[in-house]
Parts: structure tokens; sequence; C-alpha cells
């Protein structure tokens, strides 16, 4: 073979502790890809606002390390560390080291387009110059929010039905955005589905991802066997590499799903990826019948078979956008079932509200001038912190130093609130950067709060279902 | 996991037959008869009516010898007089070879022999490290760098690799000529070279070919679409020049 074996082995040389990344110290390695290497940094004590294109970093949690519970609404980590993806580019063939770029390039880009909660905040990328590690030298660094693990560590651990389903629909979530906003994952796995701080869904590793041009798109020949539909099989590679539809994200998902609910065991037998797949193809074929695990709950096991049909046709009935309204009803069906003793109660509560809020318009036609401010009610869309009053870090939600730039760890302040809060709003911007929450409510709408001394911030509109009438903010 | 495929030269008055079996198909051989039919038939009187099976399983195959008396050879052609003997009524022998030939006995002077081919190997992708193997990305067509197919390959695409900024693709004349000097390649013919080609890009890298003009065209137009994609997707890297033999015209001082 012409590869020396002692320069491919272990991946080669790593940053050292302490070695510094633009505004970044490295902290240690945290794991390893085809391609990159991710470490755990923190930012240098004597990063500077401004002095590197990322900004100084403004607030932080309390000393407990929980981050946020809102995704898109966050600084980075509540124990200020970042995880730092070092991709790197020397020693390679320039038609590789432009590969490695052009993965780079993708990542930064769909970060840029296309943020949601569900996707891994980018918050800066730069080159990293190390003289003194030539093989590291010029290496491509994404600075991403940092992961409390992976799915598929989370899997090793074991995962109940409801932890299940909520990291299913946290995908589903992912996945309908990525489609919606005309991009398609390609390589979603468990060890691409990472868990954040919060203990949500961020999809991540964005280097294959590609956008459809209509129906489809074309990609490297890339994948992990174990999660490619069984049409990728036979697809023919043409000029522009392989055809990719939003299917197979959606197959990706089915052998995620039956892994999550049979304590990562796969659906399709066999002792390596490779048999597995031939198993898989046998399956498309119609020699062999799916035969999921049966610890699979019906609800489950009926979704995985629907994102497993064997064709794309067959399975392109169920987008990530349909298969989400499913776990949504599901899940509500559940927790009303639970809640049996008052079902009733919930329901004409709601009635309730919902006349009040017409009554209200009825009172008063004309609203007049905008008051100077109003009271406005903290509303955080996460169920699990709805019924919580003991102000846990995990449910807090973060507010804006300023609207225009990206929700990004500098641009938060120290100041944390909770849901049902009640903030004086004295002024909206309706043009701020569009924030979606975790229901995939979109809204440019910012409200400016004041804060406890003589300090305001800013509240996207996502987070209170209170509309009142400002005036606009100056 | 697109399968394999088993390939019986024309001979005795027979054509050639051409299976591709799926991952889980099985395909019977032997002289064959109206009560036991079988998918390949051999018509040589030393072999049974049903003298075996193969079986498509996994990324590679099984062979099955439903015979009382007589062991099967089956000989990996690339590798330099390794073989593997089938004995008599073994079933399901898994076959590790990319290319094989099956031996038959026969009272013919010439053994009787057909060819499997199991296109679906796959091979780690050399740089990739780190992680569980079995979950890595990787790129979806694998090529064995130590298979003669290969070295056609690098050596079509060399004059790129060497920044040549060549008119042409190599033709297979140039391909048998700088071959030569490789050990594993002093008796590559041109047709032979043609064969990795139409392997290369009908069962390796599955390529899509623009229908266009007649069979000398379409078989260059194969020739630089197998090139173009295999130094585009990097399946083919400068590294690969190594594989080759020292160019001949490289030393100007000897």
């Amino acid at each position: 073979m012409v590869h020396d074996p002692d320069s491919c082995e272990d991946g080669g040389e790593l940053l050292p502790p302490g070695h510094r990344v633009g505004a970044w110290t490295v902290i240690g390695p945290i794991g390893e890809g085809g391609w990159a290497t991710v470490y755990a940094a923190r930012r240098a004590e004597d990063a500077a606002a401004g002095t590197d294109g990322a900004g100084g970093r403004v607030g932080t949690d309390g000393p407990d390390g929980a981050d946020d519970a809102d995704g898109t609404v966050g600084s980075d980590d509540a124990d200020g560390t970042v995880a730092l993806k070092v991709l790197p580019t020397a020693g390679l063939a320039p038609r590789q080291a432009r590969q490695v770029a052009e993965a780079a390039r993708r990542e930064a880009e769909l970060a840029r387009s296309a943020p949601h909660p569900r996707l891994v905040r980018l918050l800066d990328t730069l080159t990293l110059a190390a003289p003194d590690h030539p093989a590291l030298d010029g290496s491509i660094v994404l600075v991403m929010e940092r992961a409390r693990c992976t799915l598929r560590d989370l899997l090793a651990t074991g995962v109940d039905e409801e932890q299940g389903a909520r990291i299913i629909a946290g995908i589903c979530e992912g996945l309908a955005h990525l489609h919606r906003s005309g991009w398609v994952h390609t390589d979603l796995k468990p060890e691409n589905v990472l868990i954040g701080r919060d203990g949500e869904v961020r999809l991540s590793d964005f280097g294959l991802a590609i956008e459809l041009v209509g129906t489809h798109g074309h990609s490297a020949p890339m994948g992990t066997p174990d999660y490619l539909p069984p049409e990728r099989w036979k697809e023919p590679l043409g000029e522009r590499g392989v055809k990719i539809r939003a299917t197979a994200d959606i197959w990706a998902l089915g052998i995620v799903i039956h892994e999550v609910f049979a304590a990562g065991v796969p659906p399709f037998p066999g002792a390596t990826p490779t048999a597995r797949s031939a198993a898989a193809q046998q399956y498309a074929e119609g020699r062999a019948a799916l035969r999921l695990a049966p610890d699979v709950p019906p609800f489950w096991r009926t979704l995985a078979a629907d994102c497993l049909a064997p064709t794309h046709a067959a399975r392109a009935a169920h987008t990530a956008e349909s298969l989400l309204a499913r776990i949504r009803a599901h899940r509500s069906g559940r927790r009303f079932r639970r809640a049996r003793p008052r079902p009733r109660t919930a329901l004409l509560a709601l009635a309730t509200c919902a006349t009040a809020a017409v009554t209200a318009a009825a009172l008063w036609p004309d609203p007049g001038p905008p008051p100077q401010s109003a009271r406005i009610r903290v509303f955080n869309a996460e169920r699990g912190c709805q019924q919580r009053t003991d102000r846990d870090p995990v449910c807090s939600l973060g507010l804006a130093v300023d609207p225009l730039r990206p929700y990004t760890a500098d641009n938060v302040v120290p100041t944390r609130v909770w849901h049902d809060d009640t903030l004086d709003a004295d002024c909206q911007l309706p043009t701020g950067l569009p924030i979606i929450d975790e229901e995939d409510r979109t809204s440019t709408l910012w409200y400016r709060v004041r804060l406890p001394g003589p300090a305001t911030a800013w509240l996207p509109a996502v987070r209170t279902r209170d509309r009142p009438a400002l005036q606009l903010c100056p | 996991m697109s399968g394999i495929l088993v390939h019986l030269p024309e001979g005795s008055g027979e054509a050639a037959v051409t299976l591709r079996l799926g991952p889980g198909e099985r395909a019977r051989f032997g002289r064959g008869s109206a009560g036991t039919p079988v998918e390949l038939r051999l018509g040589d009187e030393a072999v049974s009516r049903l003298a075996g099976e193969i079986h498509a399983t996994d990324d590679h195959w099984q062979l099955s010898n439903l015979s009382n008396t007589h062991a099967y050879l089956v000989e990996n052609p690339e590798g330099a007089g390794e073989y593997l003997r089938v004995p008599p009524r073994r079933i399901g022998a898994p076959i590790p070879f990319e290319f094989s030939r099956v031996v038959l006995p026969s009272r013919r002077e010439t053994p009787l022999s057909f060819q499997v081919f199991a296109p679906d190997h796959v091979y780690l992708d050399p740089h990739a490290h780190g992680g569980s193997w079995e979950s890595r990305t990787m790129t979806a067509y694998s090529l064995d760098e130590t298979a003669t197919y290969f070295l056609v390959l690098v050596a079509l695409c060399e004059p790129w690799l060497r920044d040549h900024s060549p008119a042409a693709v190599p033709t297979t004349p140039q391909v048998v000529a700088r071959l030569r000097n490789h050990p594993a390649c002093a008796r590559l013919t041109a047709r032979a070279v043609s064969s990795h080609l139409d392997y290369l890009a009908d069962e390796k890298l599955r390529i899509e070919l623009p229908d266009a003009g007649g069979r000398a065209d379409r078989r260059n137009g194969k020739r630089e679409a197998v090139v173009g994609l295999a130094l585009k997707f990097g399946i083919v890297r400068e590294e690969h020049l190594a594989l080759l033999p020292r160019p001949e015209a490289a030393e100007p001082g000897r």
C-alpha cells in the first residue's frame, strides 16, 4: 500500500491543551470524525471584544454548567466552553484540501442561511495558525456550541420511551426545517445528532449536506452504509455525483427511530454494515420482510416502517413535516391521557381565554395612541419548562443585547428570564433578526424590555404570547 | 450492495451467459435436465446435472458443492496462485475474492470454468480515522487499491495527477505500455484493459453515460467519464502514483 501507516493511524497530531485558536483556548480533544477532530475550548481570558471578529463574551449562567433551554435564543454554554471542529488541510493533495474546504463552506453556509434551534449553532469559522504544528497549520476551524453528548453516547446509556419520543421529535423538527429550507442532510446518524446541554437535539455535521435544485440535488458519493437508502446502491454516478432526494434523510430517520427504541439495535440483521446494507437491499427488492424489533412501541414501529418504505416513491408521502405532525399528535394524546382527571377543565380554560381575548378586542375597538409601556409575560415553548417554578437554569431563556446581530454568545445579557416572568416592555422592533422557536414559529418582532438597574435588553416576540401595541423603538 | 455477477464464457456451441444476483439470490449450476433445472448450464458430461449452487450473501458469495465425488477450485486470478478448494458436499463455503474463477473437473483438455465478480467489497477510506469504523462516513464506491483495475485507473489518471494538462485520456495501448514494467501486469493485454475499464465504469463506480454516438465514441466517453469522476471525487489521488512503475521518460539521465 502507498499509505504510510504511521501518518494515517490515530489521526496524527493533536493540538495540546492550552493552545490558542483565535479567541479560544483548547481544553482537550472530545471526539474524532472522518476528516476532523473536535476539541473542547474556552474563550481565552485576554480575548478582548472585537479583536478576532468573534466579539467579547457577555454573560454566563450559574456555575452549575447548565445551558439555557432554548437553542435559538441562547448564549454559548454556561461554563463558557465551545466545541472546535478542526479540519486539517496540510498534507492533503490539493483536490482533497478543496474537498475539506468545500465541506467546511457548506457547514458555514447552512448555519448562516438556515439557522434553527434544532441545528447546532456555528459561532465562528477561522483558519488555524499553528506554525509549530505543521500537520495542523492552516486547518479550517468551525467554532460551534458545545453539546453534552451525541445520540450514540446516549443510546449506550439507555433511553426511555418519553426521552426517545422527545429526541425523535427534535430530529424531525430539524429535518423539517432543513427540507423546508431546501437542504438535505445526507448523513443523518446517531453520531451526528448531538444532545445539547439542555437535553434537546441539535443536528450537526453538515459537511455533506446539499442544497436541492427542484426535487433533488447531487452529492459526492459519500455516506454511512447503515443509513443509506436502498436505492442509493443502484443510483448511477453522474458528472455532479449521485442524485439525492429528501427521502434519503427519511430512510436514515427510520433507522435512527429503530435504534432509539430498540436499545441501539439497527433494524436490518447482519454482523457488519455491509451485511445489513445487503439485508436492506433484499427487503427493498421484496425478497425479505421488514422485521422490526418487538420492543419498539407500536406507534414508533409504524413510524419507522413508514420511513423505511422500500422505494423513494413510497417514502415521499412521509415528509419530515408530516411525521412531526404525527409525533406531536401522539405526544399530546398521551399527555391528555395521563392528565385524565381534568382534561375537560383544560379545554374549557383554553376556550375561556379565547373568549376573553375577543371580548377585550370588542371593548376597546379604537386603541388610541400606543402606550408608553406594557407588561409582557415570558412564554417558553418547551412544555417541560412551563410547569416548573424552581427557576432551574435548564429552563432559562436569554435576552439579546442587539436584536439585529446574530443571537450568539456574545450578544446575550447576563440576566436570564423564565416562563411566566413578567417584563416591562417599552417599545417594539418589527424588523429584528428572525427567530424560530421550538414549535417552528418565526418572528422578526422584538420587544425592548427594562431590566433591573438602568438597563434594557431585547426579548424576541416568539418568547411571549402577548402582543402589546407599543410604539416603535427609535 | 448491488450483488454479484456470474459470467460463463461462450464455449462448446453455447453462447456466453451473464447472471446478476442481488443479495440473497441464488443460482444453480450443472448439466441440467428436464427434471433438474439450472440457471447456469454447463454442457459437459463430467458435470452432474445439479453440480452446485451460488448464493449471493452480504458483500460476498457462497459456493455449495453438490457433487458427491468432485472437489471444486475457486481461483483468484489476481492472487498470484491464490485459490480455495471446496470439497464434495460442502454447503455454503464463503468466497472472499472479488474476482473468482470456479474450476470444475472436466474430461476435456481445458478445465471447465466460469467467473464470479463480487464488486461490493468495502474498503475503509485511507485517511479516515477515529470513532467506530462501523458508523464512519465513507466513500460509497470503494476500490481495492491492490487490484489490477486500480492500476489501470491510476495509469489513466496519471497525466492529470502529474499536472501535464493533457489533451486526452491515455489510450488503451498507452495504458498497456505504461503498465508493462509492473510485475502484476507483464501479460496485461489491451482487451484486459478494456474489461477492467468496463468493470470500473459499470460495476464499481456505476457511471451514468450520456447516450451518444457509436461504439467507439461510447468507449472513449466511458474512459473520460471514469477518469473525470475518479479525480473529482478523490478516488484516485496524487499518492497513488507510487503504485505505478517508474515512468521511463522521467529518467533522461540514464
